[in-house]
């Protein structure tokens, strides 16, 4: 089975700085890659490690994406090769125009059965990019998929909704989101992270692939949430009184 | 090289380690680092001053690349009790020699910018792995075990830091006892460079080096330490780890406190806390350990013990980069004939004996003992000479 894994590369989100005027501030980040992503990389190693074939990481952004320590990064956790498209218009991109970049750039990537994304980014979090994608490449597509069996020419998936599991086979080649439970992701090793700097990693640009023109969303500001004031009023205790005197504290404040 | 087989392995990312690391790789060995935190610098603090003698050695145009906060030209020493202080401030221009050249950093940066040139140079960097133990055959270091994972070399070079755990596995440590280990904390504060410039009386691009002796003025042998940085304020404390449990204040309120005192607070008004960190540092007990080496095995920097510390001067980046490089000399001599055992290797105990590092330990030693002598006071040049020594460390 070929495997393609998305991934998007995000600033740390520890190192985002929310300034005075709401304005957040990205100096002090370091890049990363996007935690829920990781976990649709774990998944296709681990079902190349059940059924064979190979993983080949997929990407699309900004001078980011061509990034050595990113590059070792992915690799390290267990794709055999990388594929950027890397164009200054992909930077900070809505999920649409993501989503049409990475159809693209599918197209440069071989035969492949199964591509895989994580549940979201981790800095937009639109949840959009995997079931756009599927869709501009006309494929069986589904989100929210906690477990996958590879099968012959189609994978089980099991999706766990609010209070049933639905469990779903799916002909090959399909676009899957993956939950940020459907496993734990391995820390690399050493030899996994000596080896990956050895690995093929290709860079695409627009020359290579053809790339949406225009965007979809227009950002028109990016504030962080005004701080509230807190009333630091605390309740201390379980009983009854003290349930009742948090009760109307609460009904208070919302009066 | 074979596939998991390296000239030298270098435990620990700081600036012992690439020090030792890029000097090696310049002479072509194959060469692995391995750092616990997920990027060189992660896990590292400093107050911080760095003296960049050592490292110009290994980079000649290093004050011109280098991200470096401010140069430190402005010596201030504060003696504060609850309510009240007394500074004096030293100009540091009448420096000259090996110390001309000090300046605030910040080492997250810093020791990244430091493993991205190493790398470059040819050094391997392994970051986010714990090394747990060494191999050891016969009373001799073969390699590192990570989890699983075992790796193998001719040296294994030790610069884990002030803890240093693998270095008592290889039986040239014991283990660390409270009276040997401080506890600093440190409050990175931001605030307008304008602003910061203005208030310290500062040029562009220069900085201030300010220690404040607290004794109890802030929490029972507290003292306290403040560097500006290009648009930020490193301003903590350092205690003995021992006073914690009977300790009034945690070190978390320790520096709230340091930043309560009016000495301090008109100073740094308005600013925000950007990071906060707390790391262990060597006590000074003005004795390097009596064992540098091994079979198969250096140690340098805090692992090795060398540090300067007066308890609210701690000065180790410039002797841990003097001793990253004095392991790499060793260890260059070593490849050629092939030999790593201790013998071969004790080249580098006499290096150290050799070098600056034993004469400023005592040296610093000696003149903050001068402080004492009445007949100081008398001989305004000798004060100062003694009190710039002092602050420098």
């Amino acid at each position: 089975m070929n495997i393609l894994v998305c991934y998007k590369i995000v600033p740390d989100e520890q190192d985002i700085v929310v300034k005075p005027d709401q304005t957040l501030s990205f100096d002090r980040a370091e890049l990363k890659i996007g935690q829920y992503d990781l976990n649709a990389v774990e998944a296709g190693v681990q079902l190349v490690e059940a059924a064979g074939g190979a993983v080949t990481a997929l990407t699309v952004g900004g001078a980011e994406v061509d990034n050595s320590k990113m590059k070792k990064s992915i690799l390290s956790r267990g794709p055999g090769s990388n594929l950027a498209v890397k164009d200054d218009s992909l930077a900070g991109a809505d999920s649409a125009t993501t989503a049409k970049a990475l159809a693209a750039a599918v197209k440069k990537a071989g035969e492949w059965d199964l591509i895989l994304c994580g549940e979201g980014s981790s800095d937009l979090y639109s949840q959009q990019v995997g079931v756009q994608l599927g869709e501009l490449l006309g494929v069986p597509t589904l989100n929210g998929v906690s477990a996958i069996t590879p099968g012959d020419g189609c994978v089980t998936v099991e999706r766990t909704l609010e209070d049933e599991v639905e469990t779903l086979e799916v002909r090959l080649p399909a676009v899957l989101s993956v939950t940020a439970d459907i496993n734990v992701t391995r820390v690399p090793s050493m030899k996994e992270i000596l080896g990956a700097g050895k690995k093929p990693s290709t860079i695409l640009g627009s020359g290579d692939v053809e790339l949406p023109a225009g965007r979809a969303v227009e950002t028109t500001s990016l504030l962080a949430p005004a701080q509230a004031q807190r009333k630091c009023v605390l309740v201390e205790g379980d009983s009854d009184d003290k349930i009742a005197e948090f009760c109307r504290a609460i009904r208070t404040e919302l009066q | 090289m074979a596939e998991d087989r390296f000239d030298a392995i270098i435990v620990g990312g700081g600036l012992a380690g690439i020090a030792a690391a890029y000097r090696l790789a310049q002479e072509g060995l194959e060469v692995l680092v391995v750092e616990r935190g997920n990027t060189c610098g992660s896990k590292n603090m400093t107050g911080g001053r760095l003296y960049t003698h050592t490292l110009e050695k290994l980079i000649p145009d290093l004050l011109q690349r280098a991200p470096l906060e401010r140069r430190i030209v402005k010596e201030r020493f504060s003696l504060l009790t609850p309510s009240s202080g007394t500074t004096i401030e030293v100009d540091s221009a009448k420096l000259g020699g090996l110390y001309a050249n000090s300046y605030s950093v910040l080492r997250a940066p810093f020791d990244r910018w430091l493993a991205d040139e190493a790398e470059a140079a040819g050094v391997m960097f392994v970051c986010g792995v714990l090394v747990d133990d060494l191999i050891i055959r016969d009373g001799r270091v073969c390699g590192i075990i990570a989890g699983e994972e075992e790796m193998e070399a001719d040296v294994v070079i030790l610069a884990e830091g002030v803890n240093a755990q693998l270095a008592q596995k290889a039986g040239l440590r014991e283990e660390l006892q409270p009276d040997q280990v401080e506890v600093g904390a440190k409050e990175v504060l931001s605030l307008d460079q304008a602003v910061l410039e203005d208030r310290f009386h500062l040029a562009p691009g220069e900085g201030i080096a300010w220690i404040i002796r607290g004794e109890d003025a802030f929490g029972p042998g507290a003292n306290g330490f403040l560097y500006t940085n290009k648009d930020t304020i490193s301003l903590g404390v350092v205690t003995e780890i021992g006073k914690i449990p009977s300790a009034q204040h945690s070190m978390v309120e320790l520096v709230d406190l340091l930043k309560e005192h009016p000495v301090v607070a008109p100073l740094i008004a308005g600013s925000k806390t950007v990071e906060y960190s707390a790391h262990l540092l060597p006590c000074g007990q003005g004795a390097i350990l009596p064992r540098l080496c091994g079979d198969g095995v250096l140690l340098a920097g805090d692992a090795a013990g060398l540090a300067i510390n007066l308890g609210y001067v701690v000065r180790g980046m410039d002797l841990a980069v003097e001793s990253g490089l004095l392991c790499a000399e060793t260890v260059l001599k070593c490849h050629e004939t092939g030999d790593f055992s201790r013998d071969a290797l004790s080249s580098y105990e006499t290096a150290i004996q050799n070098s600056f590092i034993p004469r400023d330990m005592e040296r610093c030693g000696s003149y903050a003992a001068q402080l004492g002598n009445k007949a100081l006071y008398d001989d305004p040049a000798k004060l100062i000479d003694v009190l710039t020594a002092v602050m420098q460390g």
